[in-house]
């Protein structure tokens, strides 16, 4: 009983697990903060305790009045807030920025102190609430009730704004303020830069350079408006690297570009006098440069560029190419083409940046138009010759590779190279035969240019020219070592044996020589043949030359340099003093008219007359009687008679030639079929057109007119067969 | 003003304390202490030229020493919980953490401690976030411990199942997604992004097939280095395979299709190899009737390496694939059985097959009732392998067994995880987890 009584009395109170702070004590907390607050903004912090403010604030989100804490600060801070916006929306003119500024700065040093306090609150309260940080909340409160606000907001875009333009116009600008503006701006967010200044500013800026650029140019020409404009572009850049956003450089550039490039373009280009053609012709290198960087960031600006450049390339290169004067001199021809490459180059390299596209529009132009004139091959190939006969002597041979260098990049444009090879192996023949190139060196390093250009089988025969040229030296050194005690005071021999293939020679008869030098010749041909067995060897008479020296009636002396045709002629002088042009021929058995070219280039070329002919006339005809010419004087020793030859070929040569390449394409082309119809097997005919051009290209345009003769040919020849269903393709019969 | 000389003094609670400005730059930007001494504040000091602070003087004694040497000292006297406590006073919590542990070493592991789930049914998984604390799925719900092991909001996936989850890492220490079952008919389950402070969903990730968006299962998650997610899929209408997400956007950035006569979409596990930017996905035995390890080249859309057992000759045996794991270092996948053979192959030969090791050994006979197959991770060079109750270290070039940990309750342990420098593993019959961690380096 007692102790049931003592249960009554008992009275357990329910453990609390937690202490319960009531709402008034939160409320003198609060109190106690937001006097601080107030007297934090009111720049009177001195008197407070930051270890008191902390710990109230500490206590305030450890007993769950964190939401309390939030958003007292928050109206707090936004009445303070409303106090400064009125202050600075009351300011105008040159003080308003200095005011919003000073505002921000007192702002920012109270923020900081509010966090300091509140930063338990942000590490424990706000990441499970859906608030934003303490200083998060401090700036988006100072964007919404300053910046935002009406009478703020467009005086600070407009005083930014009038700023900009003041310094554009040339004054000078408080570009410390215009900094920490923008700088706070910034620090706002990106969403706060972009509305309040970058927008407008972009948009004040292309109304600004839209009329710039029309005043620039009705009064500028283009290479002076190109300085401006790049004048306007730097100091823009400059602007932005003073006092904006780094990533507002794109922006602002693209709407200078814009609106002074892009909207004027092709009348920059084609501006009267000074555009991109006159830039082109004078040479000015630097208005070039700075046209295509100007150029390069704006969309099709660099391709208007490379059209102008490259129609006015084409138009004064077909002038070039069929210009009267220039046709008549091969040298001056060609040397106009590498100037004018000379020309384009240097401009891409120092001007266009060595641009990829720039060179692929001048090569093809080149191409276009050296191939518009037939006639380029030969004078490419006579040009060779002429730099060869004269221009390389005692020139140094890292300047002999420069100008063969350039001469590859010419040949390169070649479209038909083949027909190059035939000029050019007809000129090197005549260089080698006649002892005329200067350098051994030089025609072999071109040699080896065209064999990496175009192959092995393209330069076969040029090199097999070298090759026999070097053997006969050796050769004939051998003869001499052998033979040369024997020979005695007999007439020196110089022999160049000559593979028959490589040589574009068409084997000729030979003439009777005089006996002298039969013996000589029967000597070196045993010699040779016991050397080199199984060959044959036969005697091109046209072609050699004879130094003979001669003793006339009146005691003159001279040293004749002729052709073996000549020599053979003049030898027979020496037994009597007339002979008539029948006897002339028995005795030598030259062909007449090589014979009479000989004759005429002796007795009708003043200063050269050895003979003397009746009757005196121009041409030789079958009775005339040929004397020596006994008056005949010249003041050198040596006279050089020579053989009335031209250096252009004439007309009938020339339709030779073609005819000969176009006979050599033959096989070529067979060739070409065959090997990829041995590799696709079936083919129908367009693939098979298309993919034989491409493997000829390197050599030659293929005329499909041929090609087509071709398959027909090979078709008839069992190498290919129509398809029995599809007429249009082609099987291999292996 | 603020100092002027080095020295300071504190009275903290009644009991004096004195310091060096040096020692207190120490705790940082973000501590009371940086604010403290902020010039803005005018300081006062007391009558007896000290500054007071109305804290526990027995912590503030121990994060001061801890700012002195970097090392975390508590005395028996003192809970963890009060220290944590004022740790977050004075914004010391970061130091805290990094000097409560030492950096992971396998064969150095001490148990920590072991927490008691009340989830109802069996573990589905475990995953150590990179901070040191855990989520554990069971059935529909994941709970959320940080690493003071304190439980924060358990999420509720409204009853449909949890696959797998994953955590967004150092740039999102919060998130974590979490992979769910497809629920029939109301275009929910597949994949979200949670916040784990506040248990709420962040973001739900969709699946595109040719324009529309479609319901879905997602399976195994992968994160890779640059912040692409990869989750295997089930969609509705046999829309199998491996979706990426892109982790800033949330949207779907690419779709691997599941080849015919292959599995993608049912994955068991997917790694990301940061070598050779490929995703390995394994899909195991039981979950197919044949393993399918591939390894997927998202750039060139193919297949780069990939095994499968279904070719092999049914031999009856046991040796079914239950875990597989690739060790880009060693250009190998290891693999393991249910009888916790090790087995490996080689990443760098197409069609290899598998190596099992001759260390095997055999436990017919002796499995428990309620077997757990073995589940394998990879740590700096240590490799840890579940077996039953105990996981077992492997390291070295031939991956000897190095050292073996074992708790004594709990039944066998269905999942664990490495992260944030701890081992978590997860038992199936208790729904009890154990934390392992290694002791910070010795003083000398």
């Amino acid at each position: 009983m007692s102790r049931s009584q003592s249960k009554t009395n008992f009275q357990i109170e329910a453990y609390k697990h937690k202490v319960v702070v009531d709402s008034k004590y939160a409320d003198r907390i609060w109190r106690l903060l937001e006097h601080a607050i107030n007297e934090i903004y009111n720049q009177n912090a001195s008197g407070l305790s930051f270890e008191e403010l902390y710990r109230n604030a500490y206590n305030m989100v450890l007993h769950k009045y964190g939401e309390k804490l939030y958003t007292g600060v928050a109206s707090t801070m936004t009445s303070h807030l409303v106090i400064m916006s009125k202050c600075v929306e009351n300011v105008h003119g040159e003080m308003f920025l200095d005011e919003l500024h000073n505002k921000w700065v007192e702002h920012n040093k109270a923020l900081r102190m509010i966090c300091d306090i509140l930063m338990y609150m942000d590490r424990s309260y706000v990441p499970g609430s859906h608030k934003r940080p303490a200083r998060e909340l401090g700036l988006n409160l100072w964007r919404d009730n300053v910046i935002h606000l009406t009478g703020i907001q467009t005086q600070l875009q407009n005083t930014l704004l009038h700023l900009i333009h003041k310094e554009r116009t040339g004054q000078v600008i408080n570009r410390g303020i215009m900094r920490n503006t923008i700088k706070m701006l910034m620090d706002l967010g990106p969403p706060v830069y972009q509305v309040n200044f970058e927008r407008p500013f972009l948009e004040a800026s292309r109304e600004f350079y839209k009329v710039e650029s029309r005043e620039f140019i009705e009064c500028c020409d283009c290479g002076n408006y190109l300085q401006r404009v790049e004048a306007r572009l730097n100091e823009e850049m400059d602007r932005v690297s003073c006092y904006l956003n780094p990533k507002s450089e794109v922006k602002i550039t693209n709407v200078v570009e814009k609106e002074m490039i892009a909207n004027h373009m092709t009348r920059l280009v084609h501006m009267e006098h000074s555009g991109l053609v006159n830039m082109i012709l004078d040479d000015k290198y630097e208005d070039l440069r700075r046209m295509y960087n100007l150029f390069r960031p704006v969309p099709n600006g660099l391709s208007t560029i490379q059209e102008v450049m490259t129609s006015y390339l084409r138009e004064t290169g077909i002038q070039l190419v069929n210009d009267p004067e220039k046709l008549k001199d091969p040298v001056e021809f060609v040397q106009g083409l590498l100037n004018k490459k000379d020309k384009y180059d240097k401009i891409i390299t120092l001007a266009f940046n060595n641009d990829r596209n720039f060179q692929n529009a001048m090569n093809s132009t080149f191409e276009f138009f050296i191939n518009c004139n037939p006639q380029s091959h030969e004078y490419i190939s006579l040009f060779v010759d002429d730099k060869m006969r004269k221009d390389f002597k005692g020139v140094s041979e890292t300047d002999v590779e420069v100008v063969l260098d350039k001469l590859m990049m010419v040949f390169r444009y070649l479209h038909e190279k083949d027909i190059f090879e035939k000029y050019y192996k007809q000129h090197l023949a005549k260089r080698l035969l006649s002892g005329k190139g200067t350098s051994e060196d030089a025609e072999r390093s071109l040699v080896l240019k065209l064999k990496t250009e175009c192959g092995y089988q393209f330069t076969s025969k040029l090199e097999g020219m070298l090759t026999d040229m070097k053997t006969s030296r050796d050769i004939i050194d051998g003869f001499y070592l052998n033979h040369g005690a024997e020979l005695g005071d007999s007439p020196g021999l110089l022999v160049q044996v000559l593979t028959t293939n490589s040589w574009p020679i068409q084997p000729s008869g030979t003439c009777n020589l005089p006996a002298e030098l039969t013996s000589l010749c029967d000597k070196f041909r045993s010699y040779y043949l016991g050397t080199h067995s199984g060959r044959r060897l036969s005697w091109q008479t046209s072609m050699g030359t004879a130094d003979i020296k001669v003793r006339f009636v009146n005691g003159q002396r001279h040293e004749l340099n002729v052709s073996t045709y000549q020599m053979c002629v003049l030898m027979l002088f020496n037994d009597t003093d007339q002979l008539t042009y029948t006897e002339l021929e028995r005795a030598t058995g030259i062909p007449s008219l090589d014979l009479k070219r000989s004759l005429q280039s002796m007795a009708c070329v003043k200063g050269k007359n050895v003979l003397r002919k009746e009757p005196m006339s121009k041409d030789v005809k079958d009775g005339d009687v040929f004397f020596v010419n006994e008056k005949f004087t010249n003041k050198f020793f040596k006279v050089k008679i020579g053989t009335m030859i031209t250096q252009n070929e004439t007309e009938p040569e020339k339709h030779k030639i073609r005819e000969r390449v176009e006979e050599d394409r033959k096989p070529q082309i067979e060739a070409a079929i065959v090997r990829i119809m041995k590799a696709r097997r079936v083919l129908d005919h367009n693939n098979l057109m298309a993919e034989v051009i491409k493997q000829l290209q390197p050599r030659f345009l293929a005329n499909p007119i041929e090609i087509k003769k071709r398959i027909e040919s090979l078709i008839e020849r069992d190498f290919l067969e129509r398809d029995g269903s599809h007429r249009k393709l082609y099987r291999y019969i292996a | 003003m603020a100092i002027q000389k080095d020295r300071v003094k504190f009275n903290v609670g009644g009991k004096i304390f004195e310091t060096t400005a040096t020692t207190l730059a120490i705790a940082g930007r973000d501590s009371y202490f940086a604010s403290m001494f902020d010039e803005n504040w005018d300081l006062q000091l007391n009558p007896s030229g000290d500054y007071f602070i109305d804290r526990n003087p027995d912590c503030f004694s121990i994060l001061l020493d801890l700012l002195r040497t970097g090392e975390l000292y508590i005395p028996p006297h003192v809970p963890e919980k009060l220290l944590y406590r004022e740790a977050l006073f004075y914004g010391l919590m970061g130091h805290v953490r990094t000097a409560k542990w030492g950096s992971f070493d396998g064969n150095r592991l001490q148990p920590l401690t072991s927490i008691t789930g009340r989830a109802p049914g069996d573990g589905t998984a475990i995953r150590a976030s990179p901070e040191g604390g855990c989520c554990v799925a069971h059935g529909s719900m994941v709970h959320i411990y940080d690493w003071m092991l304190s439980e924060q909001h358990p999420i509720n996936l409204d009853y449909q199942r949890v696959n797998d989850a994953c955590w967004v890492g150092p740039v999102d220490p919060t998130g974590l997604v979490i992979s769910t079952c497809e629920r029939l008919g109301r275009g929910q389950g597949g994949m979200g992004l949670f916040n784990t402070t506040t248990g709420e969903l962040r973001h739900k990730f969709s699946v595109t097939h040719e324009g529309v968006v479609k319901s879905y299962t997602a399976g195994a998650l992968s994160f890779n280095d640059s912040y692409n997610l990869f989750s295997s899929c089930k969609g509705r209408s046999n829309e199998y395979g491996i979706g990426v997400w892109d982790q800033n956007t949330g949207q779907q950035v690419d779709f691997f299709y599941e080849p015919p006569g292959w599995s993608l979409g049912d994955a068991d596990k997917l790694q990301w190899l940061n070598g050779s930017n490929c995703l390995l996905v394994a899909t195991l035995f039981p979950r197919k009737d044949n393993c399918y390890i591939s390894l997927l080249d998202f750039r060139s859309k193919s297949m780069v390496w990939s095994w499968s057992d279904m070719w092999s000759p049914a031999n009856g045996d046991d040796r079914r694939v239950r875990d597989a794991i690739a060790m880009e270092e060693n250009g190998s996948i290891c693999v393991v059985n249910e009888f916790e053979d090790l087995g490996f192959m080689d990443l760098r030969r197409e069609s290899s097959s598998v190596r099992w090791s001759s260390r095997s050994r055999l436990m017919k006979g002796k499995m428990p009732d309620e077997p757990c197959y073995p589940k394998l991770a990879l740590h700096e060079g240590q490799l840890f392998s579940s077996m039953n109750d105990c996981i077992s270290v492997f390291c070295g070039s031939d991956w000897v067994l190095t050292s073996r940990l074992r708790r004594s309750f709990g039944g066998s342990i269905c999942d664990f995880s490495i992260g944030g420098d701890r081992l978590f593993a997860l038992h199936s019959e208790e729904n009890v987890f154990d934390i392992w961690e290694t002791p910070p380096p010795s003083i000398v």
